[in-house]
């Protein structure tokens, strides 16, 4: 399996929050070499099943991403915009977005122009509302004939290889973790693995974790492990809440499992995996938090890929941390056995 | 040469060797006589077909896109960046770039919308704070690829889309170039100098070079020109507007187009049934102030492809006002 | 009539939490036309309608509880002081005609002050002399809501309190009445406590466990001076609902809603919303995930003491609710 393909292809897959079908289709094919079994979820998460006698772990990454939807057609053809999902309206002037009309179409994010701007609206930021909006190059009758308000928006999509292994590309978050479970999919092919593994490419996080939420609900697990990215150091921002970009992160707190926790660093140990710490006090802002508490409550613990520019068309990362966290992934899999029910609280 | 071709070539005011190099092999082939200037203006020159009482007539376009600069490298192996002419920090975010001769690929990345407070959301990010990010891991490996002085450019494809429009960066003032290339390619009625100059957008600099060294009876300025017309803008503030054919200055922030000359123009242009607009505006400004303001000064007039979204990544043209723009330079060259 | 039972509805007492009266008038409307009808322990109001082999089983929630204020304490001078239950704030309060639900009459006053003002600022003036004369007509607990005040605006438009989401039983009611044996089971659910999030509709969901689920209640409107934001107009038709803050409407049975209106040239608009939420999405993250929207009612100054919809709305929302309970799905 080439990461880097199923990368590429997979961002060209539209999967904005709430309308992923097009994109669980993909990735569940994907899945299809590497597993016993597979299906789409009625709110459209991937579940992937790898057989076992062992305990049932659930592996989360969510596929959805962030977007837009068109909320209005102005008198001159031009389109509104709304957020689906955290969207930076900072990144968006000068963007080519495509929009999903009846047939897809590529279309300029401009924005009110600076010359009718006051001098302090010239000092903040353009927003959705207000000043931003998509140019199709059409006027407003031929617009209203292909484009309708609740069509889908989605970022700029180009897969841009940096130096040194760095991947810049839309929907790393969190495809690039979908590719984690994958390649560990792969690597467990050749690996002895008792436990009954679902590799869950979940719906929904962007809007509340709901794809876990409800995902978790039907897999019913013994276990989780959820996959998702974490903030790589970015100018600006406070080193204390970002991370080397070259190495896995893991979460420590309240809603992490201890004793999954320490396993995981037992078996980064043995395999002489780099992880970086991290704490959160509270909830941790990925699927963890609802998936925790699903039906009589599961033991979780989160792996994190850290990413720089998270929620833009340039969301970066760097390749290593992710074939890591793959092999990572697999052994603590296969380390997993039915002695650590009674372990658990001990 | 295609306009596409034009735009994709890099040449930001100071570097404009790629771009100056493709006009020079378009050009040495159709005209009397093309050299490069002190200035690094390309002159091409071609005498009238008219058997007397020709006139001489310029024709300018500039060569030069806005583009960056860089300035420097942070430890962490962030490239430090300035612009290169006038470019608005706000369409920076989240955008391709090529970094120097190599076109090393970069993007420039911002802290994630988790990060920011309030202030940060509406707090627009200056030259100080934005970065170009090509995976270097060191100041050092920064510096490798891009020493204090490269120029960086917007990565940005040509692409046809919508209503006959297309969007690309440099489309101020590849139009101009692409028009004037067309018309070199004809035999005019008139004596006709082109001047391809060099950095309009830091200051119509080499446009005060071509103007020294020529006598002119008028000058016509080709270029591209702000196109408010989409967002819902009122209609008195859109300046001018696409498909509505090429805009006519009557005075900018550089120059009042000389009366005359532009009285000629518009007899031209209804005469001929030329498709054009009135620029309802007297913003911006360009190369036709250097034209009036060195040496003897010459009469000059403007004509504008309409633009929206200039100086960005994604500025957007109809392919009808270029080619309305290049009917009425031809009859003006051929008629004045 | 739906106009008839919308009136009647609406002028029933029932604040988010003290929904029973409410309950029993929707009960005495489908008297006869149903198949079971049950209160669960939240105070949902459940009622089936058996459908045909094979169809799939719908549950539609409307909630039946009205935006009121809660009194929190009683001055020795005979005021109350009070609180909000659910969204509502002073400006829309400000010296309005509230009432209880034993029918004690109060009017409700924000007191000036050099900040913005909040709840403290509020106080209820039912005439009490003192306290102790008070609290002979109210205790602390009780709730009180806008008093009914329904008018006609013009020959299409209703204002009232209440109409949130007191249009949408309305509807349900008359869903219940109207559809004979459906192709579909439908199941109502007239819920409770929506203002507060939802939570009558989500227990009622993962007790019916349905195939589909349809959220019915109002939404904002964008036709007015100075607001043209979302592009929402009264009298265009129902909202089918794309997205709001609570959800996102699963696309198959957004489209499968869009079908039935286009099919039956039924007006209605694509409605995506930047606020509010909806039983809708309580719905959809019941058990492993239930495939739902919501059939919207284009509504002005939604949470104010007078709510206007357009019956043209209300009617289009009608014919695409009875045109889906027949649709294979």
């Amino acid at each position: 399996m080439n990461i880097e393909e199923f990368l590429r292809e997979a961002a060209g897959k539209p999967g904005v929050t709430g309308m992923e079908l097009p994109a669980a289709e993909f990735i569940a094919d994907a899945f299809r070499p590497y597993v016993d079994e597979v299906h789409i979820t009625p709110l459209a998460s991937v579940v992937a099943r790898r057989k076992g006698k062992g305990p049932k772990v659930m592996l989360s990454a969510h596929l959805d991403e962030i977007g837009m939807m068109v909320s209005k057609i102005e008198e001159d053809g031009c389109l509104r915009m709304q957020s689906v999902g955290g969207v930076d309206p900072r990144v968006l002037p000068g963007m080519r977005v495509r929009v999903y009309g009846k047939k897809l179409l590529m279309g300029v994010v401009g924005a009110t122009p600076p010359h009718l701007l006051s001098a302090k609206d010239r000092q903040s930021n353009y927003n959705f509302q207000d000043t931003l909006f998509v140019d199709l190059g059409m006027p407003a009758e031929k617009v209203r004939k292909v484009v309708s308000v609740g069509d889908k928006v989605c970022f700029e999509n180009r897969f841009t290889e940096l130096k040194n292994g760095r991947i810049s590309m839309k929907t790393a978050d969190d495809r690039a973790c979908v590719a984690i479970m994958l390649k560990a999919a792969e690597l467990l092919k050749d690996m002895k693995c008792d436990a009954d593994v679902y590799f869950v490419a979940s719906c929904q996080e962007e809007i509340g974790c709901i794809g876990a939420w409800t995902t978790g609900y039907e897999v019913d697990p013994d276990y989780a492990v959820v996959l998702d990215v974490c903030h790589a150091h970015t100018p600006g921002a406070s080193p204390a809440r970002t991370h080397e970009i070259t190495d896995l992160v893991a979460t420590k707190g309240p809603f992490i499992h201890p004793f999954l926790r320490k396993k995981l660093d037992e078996v980064a140990k043995e395999q002489n995996i780099k992880i970086q710490k991290a704490i959160a006090t509270r909830g941790t802002g990925t699927d963890t938090d609802r998936l925790s508490i699903v039906r009589g409550g599961v033991p979780c613990v989160l792996l994190e890929l850290p990413l720089k520019y998270m929620h833009t068309n340039v969301e970066t990362f760097d390749m290593h941390a992710l074939t890591e966290g793959a092999r990572l992934l697999a052994h603590y899999l296969r380390a997993i056995d039915d002695t650590w029910e009674e372990q658990l609280w001990n | 040469m295609e306009l596409n071709k034009l735009c994709e070539l890099n040449g930001a005011p100071g570097d404009e060797g790629a771009v100056r190099n493709a006009i020079m092999a378009a050009a040495s082939k159709v005209c009397d006589d093309v050299r490069i200037d002190k200035a690094g203006n390309v002159i091409a020159f071609k005498k009238g077909v008219k058997k007397s009482g020709r006139k001489h007539i310029i024709l300018n376009a500039h060569m030069d896109e806005v583009a960056f600069i860089s300035v420097g490298a942070t430890e962490d192996g962030m490239i430090r960046i300035q612009p290169v002419g006038g470019i608005d920090p706000r369409v920076c975010v989240s955008k391709h770039v090529t970094v120097g001769e190599e076109k090393v690929k970069g993007v420039i990345g911002a802290m994630a919308i988790h990060l920011q407070s309030a202030a940060d959301r509406q707090r627009v990010l200056d030259f100080d704070n934005l970065y170009v990010d090509i995976g270097a891991q060191s100041k050092d490996e920064a510096l490798g690829a891009a020493p204090e002085g490269t120029y960086i450019y917007f990565d940005s494809k040509y692409e046809k889309f919508g209503d006959g429009c297309v969007v690309s960066k440099a489309l101020d003032d590849r139009v101009g170039c692409y028009v004037m290339l067309k018309l070199l390619q004809e035999s005019t009625q008139n004596d006709v100098t082109y001047a391809f100059v060099v950095k309009e957008e830091i200051g119509c600099r080499g446009a005060r070079a071509a103007a020294f060294n020529t006598k002119a009876d008028a000058v016509l300025v080709l270029e591209g020109t702000t196109a408010g017309d989409m967002g819902n803008v009122p209609e008195v503030s859109q300046v001018c507007r696409l498909g509505k054919g090429v805009a006519v200055s009557f005075m900018d922030n550089g120059s009042i187009v000389t009366r005359k000359l532009y009285k000629s123009v518009i007899d031209i242009a209804e005469k001929n049934g030329c498709h054009y607009q009135i620029k309802e505006a007297a913003t911006g400004g360009n190369d036709a102030s250097a034209y009036q303001a060195t040496a003897d000064a010459k009469a000059t007039c403007v004509l504008s492809v309409p633009c929206r979204y200039i100086h960005g990544p994604s500025s957007v043209v109809k392919l009808s006002d270029v080619e309305d723009q290049l009917t009425l330079a031809r009859h003006v060259v051929n008629s004045l | 009539m739906l106009l008839e039972t919308l009136k009647t509805l609406l002028s029933v007492y029932g604040p988010t939490g003290n929904e029973t009266q409410v309950a029993e008038a929707v009960k005495k409307i489908v008297a006869g036309k149903v198949d079971n009808a049950k209160v669960d322990v939240m105070g949902n109001l459940i009622i089936e309608k058996k459908g045909q082999e094979g169809g799939k089983k719908i549950m539609f929630s409307a909630h039946m509880d009205h935006i009121g204020m809660v009194v929190t304490a009683i001055e020795k001078d005979g005021f109350l002081r009070v609180t909000n239950v659910g969204g509502l704030g002073t400006k829309m309060t400000d010296t309005r005609h509230v009432v209880f639900g034993n029918g004690v009459h109060g009017v409700a006053v924000c007191q000036p002050t050099k900040d913005t003002p909040g709840m403290a600022q509020m106080f209820i003036d039912i005439g009490a002399e003192d306290k102790e004369d008070a609290e002979k007509r109210v205790s602390v607990g009780d709730v009180c809501v806008f008093a009914n005040d329904t008018v006609m605006l013009g020959s299409n438009r209703v204002a009232a309190p209440a109409m949130d989401d007191r249009c949408a039983c309305a509807l349900l009611a008359e869903l219940l009445i109207q559809v004979q044996n459906p192709r579909n089971t439908i199941v109502a659910v007239f819920s409770t406590q929506e203002e507060v999030g939802m939570r009558g509709a989500r227990p009622a969901a993962y007790a019916v466990n349905p195939d589909i689920g349809i959220g019915v209640d109002v939404t904002g409107w964008g036709d007015t001076p100075e607001v043209k934001y979302p592009d929402i107009k009264l009298g265009k038709g129902a909202g089918i609902k794309f997205m709001d803050r609570s959800m996102i409407s699963t696309p198959w049975v957004r489209d499968a809603l869009i079908a039935v209106a286009e099919k039956g040239k039924i007006p209605y608009q694509r409605e995506v919303l930047p606020y509010g939420g909806t039983d809708g999405a309580a719905i959809q993250q019941t058990r492993g995930g239930i495939p739902s929207c919501t059939i919207s009612i284009p509504c002005r100054y939604v949470h104010s003491a007078c709510e206007v919809i357009d019956m043209r709305d209300m009617d289009s929302a009608l014919e695409i609710m009875k045109g889906f309970v027949n649709a294979e799905l």
